[in-house]
């Protein structure tokens, strides 16, 4: 049977400068397994799957997979999935807003403008900080060696996955690191966390506000290219701590530089303190699939 | 602009038990830096780029390209190349062959039978021995837990790009086989080679070998389906005697342990050169949209 795919790059304003993701458009009939092995043999970080919704209310249905394991939510494969929906013309946005019905229930998204320059956010689920184990200092000394901090506390951040969300001194001191993989491994397996987010204020006059970088080698990526739930959990964070000052309640971040791309991940804090993240979506791949 | 895409499965009966490949049919106009863009952002062990023939003998031109560098030639992508220039129609075989032009010149691929059933193989470069390890080889047993040597000794051998091949004792034991990856990652770089190629006979099964390439530098990971490892292997096995039938013919299954499971076909002819090949499945057929 043949089946509607696309293959897009999301948080990105033109091809290859975001994060790739594989969206299969008519996914009824395929089972568990069957999705399983295609998101292992498209290699990418995520492969979703669209399927009729099952609560009236849900624009669509989404199943998420990596290559290893089905996931509830996760930022980017959301905010692309819906990019796919809008492109195949599978659902309408109803007064800029889309919901996603997904295992981790019902998702709100924005989507503002058209085309190319078209945005869809999603609303991240709460950030919350989590207590760390005891004797996380030393870890989390050795996982930052030698760099300068920002103002803000280091936090464990649980928006699903748990993030360690760093400030750094500036943008050069995120954009110079040269991570510790292995300090970054034992800090994120000995305090759950998925990952390590560090974070900078970018100079005056950038066009961004903040550089961000998201180390996840615990699970096989060392470093990731742009990351939703990353810049979620930061956002979070700041506006926990009311240092949005300067940042306002929407600003641009930029991820993916180090790794060979030009991610732009645009943050919006509402009113209710919860945080958005969006950006554009480019199709890069269009076509059948026969699996 | 939008071109042809295509994504394959290569060495594999269905969808998802090969090796995957990205190619671009109509990839003139391309640089060379938009191409390496391009096969960094599918992620893919390999993406492939077509061109019109430079030499009137080939039957079409192609470019190969890792996520990293440029790779002048490979096995599975240009068995899934030719497949797709035959599903495209831009090229039909003359006397049952496709001539492939690439960076290491002029490569003939054997194309047999029609659709789902078609089988492709190329010829591979000659591979040449360049070291034999004693059965005990230290290096390896440091990168192989639980390593039970088979009948062939150990080998390095150069065949385009070169490989450590190890004989294990039997399928049970190449299947279970845990890699030390700093080890085999440390023998890959002190012999300039790709890294470990283990293998195993298996009689009774559906295939006469079972093998597992570990790939050591400049990453570590296990390849699903490796055209250019077996053909190597296969070289081995014709300089020592030891093909597993007196035709030449084998088939080979790899790439169970990472949720594959490629059949890949080889053969030495009477010349003693090694083809390498098997089927090959179109998963994904539409257009790419990229800049440049």
């Amino acid at each position: 049977m043949r089946r509607d795919f696309l293959q897009l790059d999301v948080f990105a304003d033109r091809p290859g400068t975001g994060n790739p993701l594989a969206v299969v458009l008519d996914a009824q009939g395929l089972d568990t397994a069957a999705m399983q092995a295609f998101a292992n043999w498209t290699n990418l970080s995520e492969t979703t799957f669209v399927l009729p919704p099952t609560d009236p209310s849900a624009s669509y249905r989404v199943r998420i997979f990596t290559p290893r394991q089905e996931l509830p939510f996760a930022g980017h494969p959301s905010v692309g999935t819906a990019h796919a929906v809008l492109e195949a013309g599978l659902a309408k946005a109803l007064d800029g807003r889309l919901v996603q019905e997904c295992a981790a229930g019902l998702l709100p998204l924005q989507v503002e403008g058209e085309g190319p320059a078209r945005r869809i956010a999603v609303r991240a689920p709460r950030g919350r900080p989590r207590t760390p184990p005891p004797g996380h200092e030393a870890a989390l000394d050795a996982a930052l060696a030698g760099r300068s901090r920002g103002a803000l506390a280091p936090a464990l951040v649980d928006n699903g996955p748990q993030w360690w969300v760093v400030e750094l001194a500036d943008e050069a001191q995120v954009r110079t690191m040269a991570p510790d993989l292995a300090a970054i491994s034992a800090l994120t397996g000995g305090t759950g966390a998925v990952g390590l987010a560090v974070f900078g204020r970018a100079a005056a006059g950038s066009e961004h506000a903040l550089a961000v970088r998201a180390f996840c080698p615990a699970d096989g990526i060392p470093e990731d290219p742009v990351t939703g739930s990353a810049n979620a959990a930061i956002a979070a964070w700041l506006h926990q701590n009311n240092a949005l000052a300067g940042l306002g309640p929407r600003f641009l971040a930029s991820q993916g530089r180090e790794v060979g791309r030009d991610g732009r991940v645009h943050i919006h804090v509402d009113a209710d303190g919860e945080a958005w993240v969006g950006g554009c979506t480019q199709t890069v791949i269009r076509g059948s699939l026969d699996w | 602009m939008i071109r042809s895409f295509a994504q394959l499965d290569v060495f594999a009966a269905k969808p998802g038990d090969g090796n995957p490949l990205a190619v671009v049919l109509d990839a003139d106009g391309l640089d060379d830096a938009t191409m390496q863009a391009i096969a960094k952002w599918t992620r893919l062990p390999e993406t492939t780029f077509l061109l019109p023939p430079t030499t009137p003998e080939a039957s079409y031109r192609l470019r190969i390209f890792s996520p990293r560098r440029e790779v002048p030639f490979a096995g599975h992508p240009s068995i899934g190349s030719a497949h797709a220039v035959l599903e495209a129609g831009l090229a039909t075989p003359r006397d049952g062959l496709l001539v492939q032009e690439c960076p290491v010149g002029l490569l003939p691929i054997e194309v047999r039978g029609e659709g789902r059933e078609r089988r492709l193989a190329v010829r591979a470069p000659k591979a040449r021995v360049l070291e034999i390890g004693q059965p005990d080889d230290r290096r390896l047993g440091a990168a192989l837990k639980g390593y039970v040597p088979g009948a062939l000794p150990p080998v390095l051998m150069d065949g385009g790009r070169r490989w450590w091949l190890a004989e294990l004792v039997d399928e049970a034991s190449v299947r279970s086989l845990v890699p030390r990856w700093d080890a085999v990652s440390a023998l890959a770089r002190g012999h300039d080679a790709m890294g470990l190629c283990v293998f195993a006979r298996t009689p009774g099964k559906d295939y006469d070998l079972v093998v597992r390439a570990l790939v050591g530098q400049p990453g570590q990971v296990e390849d699903a389906a490796s055209g250019a490892a077996n053909a190597t292997l296969a070289a081995w096995l014709h300089e020592r005697g030891a093909l597993p039938h007196a035709d030449g013919r084998y088939v080979v299954s790899q790439g169970r342990e990472v949720g594959h499971d490629a059949r890949l076909e080889l053969r030495v002819d009477a010349a003693g050169d090694v083809w390498s090949g098997g089927m090959v499945q179109t998963v994904v057929r539409g257009t790419l949209d990229w800049p440049g």
